[in-house]
């Protein structure tokens, strides 16, 4: 098998699954139980949320565990909406984001909260001029993604925040940085709050967080809240915080040394499309190197995807997430409607060998031209 | 020149007798503090410094802040030139990177025999940074930055920025002392002000399960390690299992004296388990007139069965007080954390305010607490608790 959708979800970690079962074979108390085996399970708790916000440099408290990335942004920006509307009704997102954000943007527009959704230019950078305009008194929150999932864009959220503070000191930052982490060194304290996943880092799904700045109010979106966990209530899942522990400490060694082991691969396979005409690489200088974005002439990219399958190898046609609709990240940077209809995401991983790259490069020609040819 | 770490001992150098034991003490215990580091210290007239192998000055200098005994801690530089123009070269160069429009120089001359004095050394090196950073003031009163030159025998120093230290005496240089730790606010405050005078401490803490849980067991050893922090690294608790003497007193005393003979019983046990360690002295926070037990009648009836000195560090605080201790030493958080502890399990509705020492003996006589006190002390649990604390679900995590 060649896999090559790591930005859709990744294989756990063996270490990380070791982890998981064990904690979920020998820690059965339940961390809020008052008895020896809670007691147990609670250090643990503690230690590996410790272990979270050592690494991020953040307060335990900031930590909020969510069942993944979609809650941690419902809470991100449902939550912040709603805990903070005495200060503004108004909210900023780019047009690169996850197409869940723009649902939970329609569902704020119900609430009454009212949505601008900021430029970017061309290369997939945030219009900083369009956000500096955009910023008003009443604009409690804005939602930009660290790296967009389908190009890769990779947004510099420090600028972001200058722009934004100078502007309305009051106006909060939220990042969804599910497809940033561990793969470039992340500064957390660019923002206020932000989004992180453990499927997409080798750690089980099932769970996120919210990193959320002490400072800032969040309304919790799910409701039976006790005095242990004011924002997300719900009994603790022990084994996959452990593990999404664990995974983020994995993912957070040899960074840099990962990064340019991919740039390499990436580097062969973008060369190798750029040869062919009829194949438009959409990454931009700013896209990070894990992840390559095509359009195809011709040929349906949901074709390719089943045609490569039948090899095992595995890539997909926008996101996981909105397969089949046109890629809107891709419409938002080139600004055209064929480009963006036959996309084709490459995503890599340090576990690629240079040998997968060499055998789906081959595949790929081959069930491309049989393709074409029938078109 | 070389960056160093420069440490002044402020209140130590009034000590002429023991000057040299509390300045081995206090190089003994930096030596625990940084145990993980490579540094060279060295030693010249009324200060230390220290000289990181890596380039880890920051995380040491955030150490050396929670270290008792020592005055001020700068971050400076050394240079084997005493001659004032080369010094100044060596001055300008750092100060070409720093934002400021006022200043002024300020000297010490160590090295008498140096030809110049202190005022004109100042003088002079003023007029060198005037000459060569454009627009800028002199300000004795209130500058934005300070140039602070030493000139010593062998080699010269000057720093900017001062970090304040916390003062106080070396850790241990007082000796021994065994501190009542329950899950309150008050006794780590207590314990924390005690260190502060260089007393090095253990800890002693009641517990009385099934009445009391392994979480009140769990708090008191979290703030045990906020004490390690300052106590030397580490502090060594001795965990006594109270419930066969708080159910015989239960039992068998007048519930108006359950809290007074409690207390009475505590501090025997205290008392020996001090004397077994070496502690000279008992340490509480109790505070005078907070609570029924805390009643200056009650303090000496209770105070009678022991006889050596117990300090209360906090006997003379306000509650607020003591909580703004708490919260600067990080205590408070974790003492309010609302589990039952040995103290507050059997509160009778009206403890008395005004024991009488008679009754408490002839009550005590109820109860064969000789041989009860003799087994808790020998069944206790000692708990080292470490600053650096083995992470025990490392190989999980």
């Amino acid at each position: 098998m060649i896999y090559l959708d790591y930005a859709a979800t990744t294989p756990v970690n063996d270490e990380v699954m070791a982890s998981y079962i064990k904690v979920t074979k020998e820690y059965i108390g339940n961390t809020h139980s008052i008895h020896k085996l809670g007691v147990e399970s609670k250090k643990l708790y503690d230690d590996a949320t410790k272990q979270i916000a050592d690494l991020f440099n953040v307060m335990e408290n900031e930590i909020i565990y969510t069942s993944g990335a979609t809650e941690a942004n419902n809470m991100a920006i449902i939550g912040t909406c709603i805990a903070n509307h005495k200060r503004g009704n108004h909210i900023i997102v780019s047009m690169l984001e996850h197409p869940s954000v723009y649902k939970m943007c329609d569902y704020l527009e119900t609430l009454g909260f009212k949505v601008s959704y900021v430029k970017n230019l061309d290369n997939g950078m945030i219009d900083m001029n369009d956000l500096k305009s955009l910023i008003t008194d009443e604009t409690i929150l804005v939602s930009i993604c660290a790296v967009n999932s389908e190009v890769g864009v990779r947004q510099s959220l420090k600028s972001i925040r200058q722009v934004i503070k100078k502007e309305n000191m009051n106006t909060l930052l939220h990042s969804d940085m599910t497809q940033a982490i561990g793969k470039y060194t992340i500064n957390i304290h660019d923002v206020d709050l932000a989004t992180m996943s453990s499927h997409k880092i080798y750690g089980p799904k099932g769970i996120g967080l919210l990193y959320r700045n002490s400072k800032v109010n969040v309304a919790p979106i799910i409701h039976g809240s006790t005095k242990y966990n004011e924002i997300r209530p719900g009994t603790v899942p022990l084994p996959l915080v452990v593990a999404f522990s664990k995974a983020l400490r994995i993912a957070l060694t040899d960074v840099e040394k990962r990064e340019s082991f991919v740039k390499k691969l990436n580097e062969r396979i973008i060369n190798h499309f750029s040869k062919d005409e009829t194949i438009l690489v959409n990454n931009t200088v700013y896209s990070i190197p894990y992840i390559i974005n095509i359009s195809l002439s011709n040929v349906k990219s949901e074709t390719m995807v089943h045609a490569l399958e039948q090899h095992d190898i595995y890539v997909s046609t926008s996101t996981a997430c909105s397969s089949s609709e046109l890629s809107a990240s891709v419409m938002a940077i080139y600004k055209d409607k064929k480009r963006a209809m036959s996309t084709l995401r490459i995503s890599l991983s340090y576990l690629t060998s240079s040998e997968d790259v060499t055998n789906f490069l081959k595949v790929f020609d081959e069930e491309y031209e049989k393709l074409k040819a029938i078109n | 020149m070389r960056k160093l770490i420069i440490i002044k001992y402020g209140e130590l150098t009034t000590k002429k007798g023991n000057i040299n034991l509390f300045i081995n003490t206090l190089s003994k215990n930096i030596k625990a503090y940084l145990n993980e580091y490579s540094y060279e210290e060295k030693h010249d007239a009324g200060r230390m410094f220290i000289i990181p192998e890596d380039n880890d000055y920051d995380e040491i200098l955030d150490i050396l802040k929670h270290v008792f005994g020592l005055h001020e801690i700068n971050l400076g530089y050394e240079t084997k030139t005493k001659d004032l123009d080369s010094l100044g070269n060596e001055i300008l160069e750092l100060l070409k990177d720093k934002d400021f429009a006022t200043f002024k120089v300020q000297t010490k001359r160590s090295d008498k025999t140096y030809p110049i004095n202190s005022m004109d050394i100042s003088r002079k090196m003023g007029g060198i940074i005037l000459k060569n950073i454009p627009n800028l003031k002199v300000d004795v009163n209130n500058p934005e930055i300070i140039v602070n030159i030493e000139i010593r025998k062998d080699f010269s120093y000057f720093y900017f920025d001062v970090i304040d230290g916390l003062g106080g005496y070396p850790v241990g240089v007082a000796g021994k002392g065994l501190l009542m730790l329950s899950g309150g606010i008050d006794s780590p405050v207590a314990g924390y002000m005690a260190i502060k005078r260089g007393v090095k401490l253990e800890a002693v803490y009641f517990e009385s399960p099934p009445h009391t849980s392994d979480q009140a067991k769990d708090k008191v050893l979290k703030l045990a390690k906020k004490l390690a922090l300052y106590n030397n690294t580490y502090l060594k608790v001795h965990v006594i299992n109270f419930t066969p003497i708080q159910e015989a007193i239960l039992k068998n005393i007048p519930h108006e004296y359950l809290i007074t003979i409690m207390r009475r019983m505590m501090y025997r046990i205290s008392k020996r388990i001090a004397l077994m360690e070496n502690c000279k002295i008992l340490v509480n926070g109790e505070s005078i007139g907070q609570v029924a037990s805390q009643t200056l009648n009650s303090m000496s009836v209770i105070n009678h069965v022991v006889d050596i000195p117990v300090i209360r560090p906090v006997a003379c605080l306000d509650k607020l007080e003591i909580i703004d201790i708490a919260k600067k030493i990080d205590t408070y958080e974790t003492s309010i954390l609302p589990f039952i502890d040995c103290c507050t399990i059997f509160v009778p509705d009206h403890p008395v305010i005004n024991p009488e020492l008679s009754k408490c003996e002839e009550y005590e006589t109820l109860i064969p607490y000789e041989d009860m006190i003799k087994d808790a002390i020998k069944n206790k649990e000692v708990i080292k608790v470490e600053l650096k604390e083995q992470n025990n679900h490392s190989d999980l995590l």
